[in-house]
């Protein structure tokens, strides 16, 4: 994420008592070891314990309650059960779940600070009430602003008092739907305190980040030989290509069909395979029969525009490293008109 | 003359495709796997070895790959430059045909192959104001002891360099010693790239010049052999090295416990079928750290759970959380064996990887008033401040340094935390490395780097 372009809009110029950081909560993620043996160890006994310190975490001891020694660390593997926190901002994809935390702290004086004021170290020199964070998201297509929910929620939409040192922490989300440029507005408001008068002071903080398209959808309807019973039916055929720069291992694929049409999965769930996992630049053939559901009662399966049929919307669920969920649909997606004589011919 | 040379640069920038057409298959039961060792092996692995490099009046024949299922698929599918035998032109560098003479290993005690880790990176409370830093006088193994590893890693490269101080370049137990240490040290203090350059210096570990004459016996330690089969392949840039290396020492190792199995030996049985196991996981790991997590997960399948169970079903377990496919994991505990508590950590990883946090931070806290293990009470941190209490989350995380724990994790947290609650974060990550400089010495390492406060 881009740093604030203008850090603050106050008729006061004095500095505020209140900072505000952002972290972008992606999936937290696995660490990493390489586990060695002791040096100077003899060679030709059975694998020794490794060495602490080339462990993700140091292992539990008995003083730690951990009587059985059961450390779930799976070492020589690479990965252990231990995790990080995300250590930058990485890529925003559409389709994922943007997740930000944002903390509004009251800073405590330095004690170089507080000799400076004549005050004892540690001590706040104004009282800091009523807290509050509002967040906006502006997305490229939309004229308005988007508000975004909180959480955990305040208290009846009342600010928090701070003091020196605590943090009024939230967690905003927001679902990624277009490419280009993003801007989350955060805005802080609180009322100082002094022995003798006090005021309200806001400011407000913009992040720029770029979401980009992480799955190229595309799509080729083709008739098929009618059915039994005379139902019209086509093959839908897609190819999801990963122009994201991460893995990622697609979940789930689901039709959202109009009204008079069903349809089979051909795809690896049928097949009994693994679900496919895409790295980047690489692509994912997928294919479905639809199929016009015949019902004497109601005539004709499904309606016609045009001369198009409107099949409907196809959705894409996938995960990326750790577990972040994505999904994706596409627009509505159609074949055109079928010859009636061809279906007469085959029925 | 470098056989290794080779393989470095000439243009090895691999195309998206061609990384996936070259990913070695996965399907790599055979060498890995000990229970179908042939129990009589026709030829020893050493000797096996020793007749490929004889030199032989055709070169078409020498040139023919040994057969057997141990040769795994990988060394074929190699591209052009990486020859499959770098080791059949390995020009040993002493002359091998003097036969019962001790090797000369000198080219690996050149003072211009080995140079100082800068202290530079380590902050100041572990530099200055600390009392602890070593004498240069202090022996390796105290050092080790102490957690000094950085002063460990440049006591070796001394005892390797200095005319008076270095061993006989023909006593190699001394040399590879002194070298494990080195190149075990560097990767400690995180510099995992200064010894991968380091590491190129053995050139080919197949080439016969590093077998005992007299027995085959590999003179080179087997821990030592292993680190460097990884270290070589980030040397030279090229990842799948490490796993057609791993395959190398798998050959070795199964036939090594075919003789033991033939000769009754136990303990040499149980020496050998724990190597492979290990040698089996490492595989995984170079698959996971090519990114092909499919293969990775793909060949964990294929190993057995070995003394310690559990371990693999965890490794799998892991795996496919890093692949994102908690389902999966949730489902390779279920089939497999584990202690309770090891099942606990897969599920609450799992309901992280769902961002389901609160369900996730219930089973940390569970897990955490069992027993005070520093990654359930990191974790758990973690998951705090995903749920929006990361004060909560600093506190517990800073009662975990106040006893003592100053894992690589834990203090990257800890100074993430920092960052999120103050303007002033440099001040507190600075009190935070005296906190950690201010703790005793310890094996599992003292000195810390900058990077570690994020300073």
């Amino acid at each position: 994420m881009s740093q604030p372009r203008y850090p603050a809009h106050d008729a006061v110029k004095e500095p505020h008592a209140i900072s505000l950081k952002v972290l972008r909560l992606s999936r937290p993620s696995l660490v990493t070891q390489f586990p060695l043996q002791q040096p100077l160890s003899s060679p030709s006994t059975l694998r020794p314990p490794p060495l602490p310190a080339s462990l993700a975490y140091s292992p539990p001891s008995a003083a730690d309650g951990d009587a059985d020694g059961d450390d779930p660390n799976p070492d020589p593997f690479i990965l252990s059960p231990i995790v990080n926190l995300p250590p930058s901002f990485g890529q925003a994809y559409v389709g994922e779940t943007f997740s930000c935390t944002l903390c509004a702290s009251h800073d405590a004086l330095t004690p170089a600070e507080s000799a400076a004021l004549g005050l004892a170290p540690g001590a706040a020199r104004k009282s800091i009430r009523d807290v509050r964070i509002e967040a906006e998201m502006k997305t490229p297509g939309a004229e308005q602003v988007v508000k975004l929910e909180l959480t955990p929620p305040g208290r009846e939409g009342k600010g928090l008092d701070l003091k020196a040192g605590d943090t009024l922490q939230k967690i905003v989300n927001f679902d990624l739907k277009e490419e280009g440029n993003h801007v989350l507005a955060v805005t802080v408001s609180y009322y100082e305190a002094t022995d003798v008068s006090g005021r309200t002071r806001t400011f407000r903080k913009l992040y720029q980040f770029i979401c980009k398209a992480s799955l190229i959808v595309r799509t080729k309807p083709g008739p098929l030989p009618a059915g039994r019973d005379g139902a019209r039916r086509w093959v839908l055929e897609a190819q999801l290509e990963n122009c994201g720069e991460d893995s990622m291992q697609l979940d789930k694929l689901v039709l959202e069909l109009e009204k008079g049409l069903v349809y089979s999965d051909c795809n690896w769930e049928v097949a009994g395979g693994q679900k496919p996992v895409l790295h980047p630049g690489e692509a994912e053939q997928v294919c479905f029969v639809v199929e016009e559901v015949v019902d004497s009662r109601e005539g004709e399966g499904v309606q016609e525009h045009e001369g198009r049929i409107v099949f409907g919307i196809l959705g894409i669920g996938w995960r990326g490293e750790m577990g972040n969920r994505g999904f994706l649909s596409t627009g509505k997606l159609g074949t055109r008109h079928v010859k009636q004589r061809e279906r007469k011919a085959t029925a | 003359m470098d056989p290794t040379k080779d393989d470095t640069p000439k243009g090895h920038t691999r195309t998206r495709s061609a990384v996936k057409a070259t990913r070695p298959r996965a399907s790599t039961k055979g060498p890995l796997d000990a229970v179908d060792v042939p129990l009589t092996s026709p030829l020893s692995p050493q000797q096996q070895q020793l007749t490929h490099h004889q030199p032989s009046p055709q070169p078409s024949q020498r040139m023919a790959p040994p057969i057997g299922p141990s040769r795994s698929p990988v060394p074929i599918l190699v591209p052009g430059p990486i020859s499959p035998f770098p080791r059949s032109a390995a020009p040993s560098p002493a002359p091998r045909r003097l036969a019962a003479r001790p090797k000369d290993f000198s080219y690996l005690l050149r003072p211009d192959l080995y140079h100082a880790v800068p202290a530079v990176n380590v902050p100041a409370a572990f530099r200055v104001a600390s009392a602890k830093q070593p004498g240069s006088d202090t022996p390796i193994a105290e050092l080790l002891k102490r957690g000094q590893f950085r002063a460990a890693a440049a006591a070796a490269a001394h005892a390797l360099t200095t005319p008076g101080v270095a061993p006989d370049p023909g006593d190699h137990v001394a040399v590879f010693g002194l070298l494990y240490t080195r190149l075990a040290c560097l990767m400690l203090v995180d510099a995992t790239a200064q010894a991968a350059q380091e590491v190129k210096a053995f050139e080919d570990l197949n080439s016969v010049f590093y077998l005992d004459e007299a027995t085959g016996v590999h003179l080179v330690p087997w821990a030592l052999r292993v680190l460097i089969v990884r270290l070589q392949a980030m040397g030279f840039g090229d990842p799948r090295r490490a796993v057609m290396g791993y395959y190398e020492l798998a050959r070795e190792a199964r036939g090594r416990l075919g003789e033991a199995m033939v000769g009754h030996d136990n303990s040499g049985r149980e020496l050998w079928k724990e190597r492979l196991a290990d040698l089996g996981v490492r595989v995984a790991g170079a698959l996971v750290e090519m990114d092909d997590l499919t293969g990775a997960a793909q060949h964990l399948a294929s190993l057995k759970e070995g003394r310690e169970s559990g371990k693999l079903t965890m490794a799998k377990a892991l795996l496919w959380l890093h692949l994102g496919d908690a389902e999966a994991a949730r489902r390779v505990v279920k089939a497999g064996e584990m202690g309770e508590k090891a099942e606990k950590v897969v599920a609450a990883l799992c309901d992280m990887a769902d961002g389901e946090y609160g369900a996730a931070l219930a089973r940390w806290e569970e897990l955490d008033e069992q027993s005070k293990d520093e990654m359930i009470g990191v974790n758990r941190a973690v998951c705090l401040l995903y749920v929006g209490k990361m004060q909560e989350g600093k506190t517990l995380l800073e009662g975990l340094v106040a006893s003592g724990r100053a894992s690589h994790t834990l203090l990257f947290n800890l100074t993430t935390m920092y960052e999120l609650c103050t303007e002033k974060a440099r001040d507190l990550k600075i009190k935070l490395s005296e906190t950690v400089a201010a703790m005793d010495e310890s094996p599992s390492g003292w000195e810390k780097a900058n990077a570690d406060f994020k300073l």
